[in-house]
């Protein structure tokens, strides 16, 4: 029921509005059409909704899903075409006998009579997919299995939709031919043309959210295709965000355990088949050879390790530090793990960097805080990240700490963290979050004041050591001195 | 198994029967040979009879001096000495296990049957029945590994004869005279020779020889038994970690040379009484000191070539 | 007195002690600095990590000590060592290192400085020679002056023979342990001049910590009792010498004294005593009668103890000496009997290049130092030249005990260069005198005495004199030199010195040239030879960049990441330290060769063929097997030449089945082509080297680039392992060893069946894995 949470949690983004009862004769959708891009570790779908409007001043579009996808779902946004701003959707239960939920859209601005608006809804799917065969051969190929369901769900009439399944290459092995749906549709339910499968399209489908209909129609479609990129999984993503005023400087360091998703390795690893690929370079679709992320402008001295030491292989591009936020430039990394991470392999790294505070900090004059950003992580592309924790370390001292999250977290803490030279340690604030995608890059700001008195408290107690250091050794000297007395002494003797 | 060792027993009577007037002659080869049964090819094949309940240790070698097989001869008397160590045991025991001898020019077709190439070599032939049956039927090899002394070879070959070969290593009586009687000279020309004893400068020579043929890698030539010279007369060892005996008197010298030389600067140099002499004393220890040095340098610059550095040569 | 140059006239003797003691102490920090700094070489060109084998463990046992504090560590039973057997940690180690580091870390860790253990251990090292640096100040100082002792520090900071033992990286008992030594040593004579109880307490004191830190404490047992010997047979019995000893051994006594090591020391105890009450007697007795009752009491008692020792060594009273210490001793003993150490490279006898690289121009100052002891043979003289002597012997065995000479070179060659300064750096001239030497020679039996060892250097003398262009003026001159300066002992009735600048400045540039030499020596030294941590190798690309050879830590991560917890790794003895510290798997056998069988048994399944080996590795329930190939890169420290001695021990062990040579060609070859011999080529450890290496040179001829022999087209094939991994460079080589067949068949017939299906299938490879999984 987590998952639930977490995508519902998701959904209600902002504060909730007052959910104004929406009754399945307001709307019809004169069109839905459903675009689904089949990814490794992430589906994106998007289901457009040309609606009207039948009674007036309708403002509160339902949205149905079938419980399973929104389990799947870690993202979710609607959005009137062509706008930017997205909707306000908050839940609004289970409709009775139908497996499935409601959001609730509010729109806008309240639509007049036969009024019409093209609404937009995007989700993000995680472990959607699986491997099928289990178990892939050094230099087979790879192929998943998507599963989704055939019909749209909607509480209002639908006069026309239909279904796009897109893969990246056309090699689809297998794909459902539905049945039962000549109430709908003449021709072929179900036609291919080159990486596309497409269902529909289907016209004049009822009001589909109850028991009736869905026993009825309703049926899983499954398509087995070929995917020509590694399926990443990041089982755990620990990021540790380090703010210093002194040295101007915001230290992120990023440890991560990597999971090669795909079907396991069959057999054995042979390096010299590996080599043999790489020299022909017609490598196995789905072994992971090397990471590129995309770091920062302006970073300085990054490393790569992990439990055994530095890794040598790995190339930095760095991009000039530029002031204004939206700079679009990046220093591109690319991480050559130790080992190519075959199907079923792990991988676990540490990747860390320093940032010009400036980048990405500001100091607000007449509130006297400082407010830094912290993204919330840093893409691998086409990876999903199943379990992420942030923990943004403040400077030593800082006081009246606030922060706002681009979305909500499984948990946050406020804690304390002692490092160099620290007296009364550094406030932390660590974040909790699953299932995070590429979508969610997205910054968390933090914003705190620190005193001056705090900022001179380091100096002071380098200073002590320092001093205390010094005193060690003008004793030493002294010290030293008698032993030579002795010497003399015993020279004499 | 129980009923294997019952069949063995069963097949005992047999075995002598088959092979006893063999065994006797065996016997009697070996009291006569005193220990040692010197082979031709048919004495071989009874020796090695696939029905014997015996076994026995066999030396293949070549003694003949057209041969040139020197480990041949460094190995016959210990060879010898074990086998008579052997003939001390109760003949109960004794008569189970052979030590024999085969020289190339006696059977050289056995030398061919086995294809032997090289000697010499020692075989063990376990008794095939008998109470001593052991299952193997190959001959096992002696590795020579532990050179070629009697104490090691009776260690080893008591692991195949019925009973440990009671081998004891002579005492070495020339050593112990020759202590004894070196003892006794010290103790009778002590009177003469303790001022020299006594004065710091012998052992001050003692200490400084030591520590320079130690430094020299004499240890190195002893350990490894490394030869004086090159087998093509060079007498500087190519490789970096390794070297001639020869060396070791080079180096030492050299090192010698310059440490005389320091010597001489500090602490005779001093006290010359003219200045002329002093300095050319002094211009003469510093070449000598720098020229000895650099003829140091180039003598390692061949031991480890990538050496970067060198001096006046 | 006339002087050779200008000397201040206005300087207070104050301020002239002042600055020399504030420039030594400068001298002091700036050799501190130059002897941690040359050990960094390490660090910058790859980066902090652990060096070698041993310290693995040494880092690994820190790690427990520093996360679960002493008490955990110190009954740390480690189960993933010696599998099945396991490992008792705590009391079979040297915990003086670990337990320093800890010190280090928690004492930082107090004031909030959360370095990491890691960084702590790698430059524990480079940290203690800065120590070792200041010891042997002291301990020169007290030989001949600060200003030696200031040389002897800055020889030993930068001397590769000790670098090579502490560099950044190289956390092994070395790094703390000659510090310790040199320490002990100074306390000692310290004791030994002031005849204080204190110095000798604080020498048995560090003496303790070095038993903790190291196993060649053995050598400070038996160094102390030896010089109180000699001092004794030298008739320099005194209440200092008692007091010292005895403060000394009366904490070393605690210990358990029935090892042979302890013996001497015991011994010595026991003869002080007596001398100490024969000193008493001599109150009642002349002083001649009391020489010969000294010395034949002496005599007499050495006599007896070294019968006794020997009677109850052999009666077992005493445990024997160790094997190591024996091998020291009959240099013939390990090869024979104890193979394992015989096999450690470091255990090799040392050739004279050795000497010369770890030592370059000390090694011929030394033996001019020990002279110069030998004119002032004060009681700590005695001590260096004992040492000398000794320390070369070790050293010329084992080339791992170059490090206790390094030291003692050191301090004489110290002594021997700031004496040569003095002399030439001292501005008085002496005024000419025209005294003959003869005259100078007191008695003639002190003539005689000298004359005679001297013909030697006479020899020489006349020689070099000849060679020089002045006649045999020079000659009788300098003959005349040597007898008087040698006879001269003592009394400085003559004038001495050197006249005019010239000849000063030529042997003080001469001196200056040999010290700069012997720094870009070290510095060569240390950045080529000693500084490349074996974990990690470095070659360089054809653009000149380096280029970093990752293998042991790409396969060992690969360990560490895909496979289960407690899958067991065979692998020759040297890794063991490695996969344990970064695969962290359980091992069969690591560096502690303390079982030989179980290192035997090791021997034998990588010696024999796969049929005879299966069972073994089964029995010892071995998942993996772990080799390392050098043939593709031309990396010659691999297993198929380090296989002779897995072949020699498994031999000790079973005589009558693994034979040396039979690994040889009937020529005495040690050949891996297909001229090898079959038991040669039917060996695991043969098989899991090549097994597919052909392949990967296509159809031109595969070559071993370590031995340069050509592969055999026809690779050996594996019926019982399976190829798992195998690193990058094919440096580190993996195999999986199968389950037995689900169908009872054995392996091979089971292999062959579907090698024969084989033929009929497109994917083969994949196909004949499916038995395993």
């Amino acid at each position: 029921m987590l998952r639930l949470w977490n995508a519902i949690a998701c959904v209600l983004l902002s504060a909730a509005v007052p959910a104004l009862s929406a009754s399945s004769q307001s709307f019809e959708n004169s069109a839905i059409v459903r675009t689904v891009d089949l990814g490794g570790s992430l589906v994106h779908v998007t289901t457009t909704f040309a609606v009207k409007a039948l009674e007036a001043d309708a403002s509160v579009y339902t949205i149905t899903l079938p419980e399973d996808e929104i389990f799947n779902t870690s993202w979710l946004e609607v959005k009137v075409k062509g706008k930017q701003q997205p909707l306000t959707v908050t839940y609004s239960g289970a409709p009775a006998g139908s497996n499935s939920h409601n959001l609730d859209v509010s729109l806008e601005t309240p639509l007049e009579v036969g009024g019409t608006i093209n609404l937009v809804l995007e989700t993000v799917q995680t472990h959607a997919t699986w491997p099928w065969p289990q178990q892939a051969g050094q230099n087979d190929d790879q192929s998943l299995k998507y599963q989704t369901s055939l019909f749209v769900l909607s509480p209002y009439k639908t006069n026309v939709q239909r279904t796009k399944l897109k893969s990246s290459s056309p090699r689809i092995l297998s794909y459902t031919t539905p049945e039962k749906v000549d109430d709908f549709t003449l021709e072929s339910p179900v036609t291919k043309s080159g990486a596309t499968v497409t269902y529909g399209p289907y016209n004049n489908v009822p009001s589909s959210t109850n028991k009736a209909f869905i026993e009825k129609y309703q049926q899983h479609i499954v398509l087995h295709y070929v995917y020509e990129y590694p399926v990443i999984e990041v089982l755990d993503l620990k990021r540790t965000a380090e703010i210093s005023h002194w040295g101007a400087n915001l230290n992120i360091q990023d440890d991560i355990v990597l999971h090669n998703a795909g079907p396991k390795l069959k057999g054995h690893f042979s390096r010299l088949e590996h080599q043999t690929q790489s020299f022909y370079n017609r490598g196995g679709s789905h072994l992971i050879p090397r990471l590129t992320v995309h770091l920062p402008a302006g970073i300085r001295n990054a490393y790569y390790y992990d439990l055994n030491g530095n890794v040598s292989t790995s190339h930095l591009r760095v991009a000039p530090s530029v002031r204004n936020q939206k700079n679009t430039q990046h220093s591109v990394m690319e991480l050559q793990p130790r080992y190519p991470i075959m199907g079923g392999w792990n991988y676990s790294y540490t990747l860390g960097w320093d940032a010009p505070l400036g980048d990405s900090a500001s100091y607000d004059a007449k509130t006297g805080k400082y407010i830094v950003s912290v993204p919330v992580m840093t893409e691998i592309p086409g990876s999903v990240v199943d379990r992420a924790e942030i923990q943004i370390i403040l400077p030593e001292g800082a006081t009246d700490v606030d922060y706002v999250a681009p979305f909500p977290s499984l948990s946050n803490e406020l804690s304390t963290h002692v490092t160099y030279l620290d007296t009364l340690g550094r406030p932390s604030i660590t974040f909790k979050y699953k299932n995070l995608t590429n979508k969610h890059t997205k910054p968390i700001y933090v914003s705190y004041r620190v005193p001056l008195s705090v900022h001179l408290r380091k100096p002071m107690a380098v200073a002590t050591v320092l001093l205390s250091l010094f005193t060690f050794a003008m004793v030493a000297r002294r010290v030293d001195l008698t032993i030579h007395k002795t010497k003399t002494v015993s020279k004499k003797m | 198994m129980k009923l294997f060792a019952f069949l063995s027993f069963l097949a005992l009577p047999l075995a002598f029967a088959a092979s006893s007037d063999g065994k006797e002659k065996l016997t009697s080869l070996a009291a006569s040979g005193n220990g040692v049964i010197k082979l031709n090819d048919e004495i071989f094949d009874l020796l090695t009879a696939p029905s014997r309940d015996w076994s026995a240790s066999i030396q293949f070698t070549a003694l003949d001096k057209r041969r040139r097989c020197a480990p041949c001869k460094e190995f016959e008397p210990s060879w010898n000495a074990v086998a008579k160590a052997w003939t001390t045991v109760p003949a109960a025991q004794r008569d189970h296990h052979f030590f024999a001898t085969l020289d190339f020019d006696d059977a050289p077709g056995v030398f061919q049957k086995l294809n032997l190439a090289s000697a010499p070599v020692v075989w063990v032939y376990g008794a095939a029945r008998g109470p001593y049956q052991t299952g193997k039927t190959q001959p096992l090899k002696y590795d020579f590994s532990n050179g070629f002394e009697a104490g090691p070879l009776a260690l080893h070959l008591s692991n195949h004869t019925p009973v440990p070969i009671p081998y004891k290593a002579p005492i070495d009586w020339a050593r112990w005279m020759t202590v004894i009687s070196g003892l006794l000279g010290f103790a009778l020309t002590i009177r003469f020779i303790a001022p020299v004893l006594q004065s710091r400068w012998t052992w001050a020579i003692i200490t400084i020889c030591t520590s320079l043929t130690m430094t020299g890698g004499y240890m190195f030539t002893r350990i490894r038994g490394a030869p004086y010279t090159g087998a093509d007369g060079s007498w500087i060892a190519g490789g970096y970690q390794n070297q001639f005996g020869q060396e070791v008197q080079v180096v030492a010298l050299i090192y010698g040379t310059l440490a005389f030389s320091v010597v001489m600067l500090t602490m005779i140099v001093p006290y010359q009484s003219s200045p002329a002499r002093q300095r050319l004393q002094i211009y003469l220890w510093s070449g000598v000191l720098m020229l000895v040095f650099s003829v140091l340098v180039t003598l390692f610059r061949v031991k480890n070539r990538g050496y970067p550095f060198r001096l006046l040569l | 007195m006339p002087t050779a140059y200008p000397l201040p006239t206005n300087v207070s003797p104050a301020t002239v002690a002042n600055t020399a003691s504030l420039l030594r102490i400068v001298a002091f920090g700036l050799i501190s600095a130059a002897a941690i700094a040359s050990r960094l070489f390490a660090v910058i060109n790859f980066e902090s990590i652990i060096h070698e084998f041993d310290p693995w463990f040494n880092y690994r046992a820190t790690r427990v000590l520093a996360a679960k504090g002493f008490y955990e560590f110190w009954n740390w039973f480690d189960p993933t060592a010696w599998y099945p057997l396991g490992r008792v940690v705590g009391g079979t180690i040297y915990p003086g290192l670990m337990a320093t580091s800890g010190v280090i870390y928690n004492f930082l860790h107090y004031f909030n400085l959360p370095v990491d253990i890691r960084n702590i251990c790698v430059l524990l090292a480079p940290g203690f020679s800065a120590l070792t640096a200041w010891a042997t100040y002291m301990f020169t100082a007290e030989l001949k002056d600060p200003s030696a002792g200031l040389l002897a520090a800055a020889f030993i900071g930068i001397v590769p023979g000790y670098i090579s033992r502490s560099v950044a990286g190289s956390y092994d008992n070395e790094a703390i342990a000659i510090f310790l030594l040199m320490f002990t040593f100074y306390c000692w004579i310290k004791a030994l001049k002031l005849g204080s109880a204190f110095f000798g307490t604080l020498a048995a004191v560090f003496y303790f910590y070095m038993v903790a830190a190291w196993g060649g404490y053995a050598f400070i047992t038996n160094m102390i009792p030896v010089h109180a010997l000699v001092l004794l047979l030298m008739g320099r019995f005194s209440g200092r010498l008692y007091v010292a000893y005895s403060s000394w051994f009366r904490f070393v006594g605690f210990q358990p004294v029935r090892t042979s090591e302890h013996m001497g020391a015991l011994g010595v105890f026991g003869l002080l005593q007596i001398v100490a009450f024969a000193s008493l007697v001599r109150s009642h007795v002349s002083s001649k009668q009391f020489q010969n009752l000294l010395a034949i009491s002496v005599v007499t008692m050495g006599v007896l103890g070294a019968g006794a020792f020997v009677v109850m060594t052999y009666k077992g009273w005493i445990a024997p000496w160790t094997g190591r210490f024996y091998s020291l001793w009959d240099t013939g003993y390990a090869k024979k009997y104890i193979p394992i150490i015989a096999s450690v490279s470091e255990h090799q006898p040392t050739a004279w290049p050795s000497f010369f690289m770890d030592l370059q121009m000390l090694i011929f100052l030394f033996p001019a130092g020990v002279v110069m002891c030998f004119r002032d043979l004060r009681d700590e003289h005695v001590f260096v030249i004992i040492y000398a002597v000794v320390a070369s012997y070790f050293a010329g065995v084992m080339v791992r005990l170059m490090l206790t000479l390094t030291p003692v070179v050191c301090v004489s060659a110290a002594v021997a260069f700031s004496t040569l300064l003095d002399t030439y750096i001292d501005p008085t001239e002496p005024e000419a005198t025209t005294t003959e030497a003869p005259t100078a020679a007191p008695t003639t039996t002190t003539t005689t005495a000298t004359a005679t060892p001297d013909s030697k250097k006479i020899k020489k003398a006349v020689a070099a004199a000849q060679a020089g262009n002045s006649a045999s003026s020079i000659a009788s001159s300098t003959f005349n030199d040597i007898v008087s300066a040698t006879t001269r002992k003592g009394k400085s009735s003559k004038s001495k010195g050197i006249w005019g600048a010239d000849a000063r400045l030529a042997v003080l540039l001469n001196a200056i040239g040999m010290l700069a030499f012997f720094v870009f020596h070290c510095t060569w030294v240390t950045s080529n030879a000693y500084s490349s941590p074996s974990v990690v190798l470095a070659s360089t690309n054809s653009d000149g960049s380096q280029h970093i050879i990752d293998d042991y830590r790409e396969a060992y991560y690969w360990l560490r990441q895909n496979t289960p917890q407690d899958a067991v790794v065979m692998s020759w003895w040297d890794y063991g330290y490695q996969i344990a510290g970064m695969a962290d798997r359980p091992t069969l056998v690591d560096n502690n060769t303390w079982n030989n069988t179980h290192i035997a048994t090791v021997g034998k399944a990588m010696s024999s063929p796969e049929e005879i080996a299966y069972p073994i590795l089964r029995k010892h329930d071995v998942d993996y097997v772990l080799i390392i190939f050098g043939g593709l890169l031309g990396y010659s420290g691999d297993d198929i030449n380090k296989f002779l001695w897995m072949v020699r021990i498994a031999q000790g062990v079973w005589p009558d089945e693994i034979q040396e040579p039979n690994y040889f060609t009937p020529t005495g070859e040690y050949r891996v082509d297909d001229r090898a011999s079959d038991a040669m080529k039917n060996s695991l450890m043969y098989k899991m080297s090549y097994y597919r290496f052909a392949e990967l040179y296509g159809n031109q001829n595969a070559v071993d680039r370590v031995r340069n022999q050509a592969i055999p087209k026809v690779g050996p094939t594996l019926d019982y392992l399976d190829e798992a991994f195998t690193s990058e460079n094919w440096i580190v080589r993996i195999y999986q060893v199968r389950k037995e067949d689900p169908l009872g068949r054995d392996l091979k017939s089971a292999n062959a069946f579907e090698q024969g299906k084989k033929k009929k299938r497109s994917k083969p490879v994949s196909k004949r894995r499916v038995i395993v999984n």
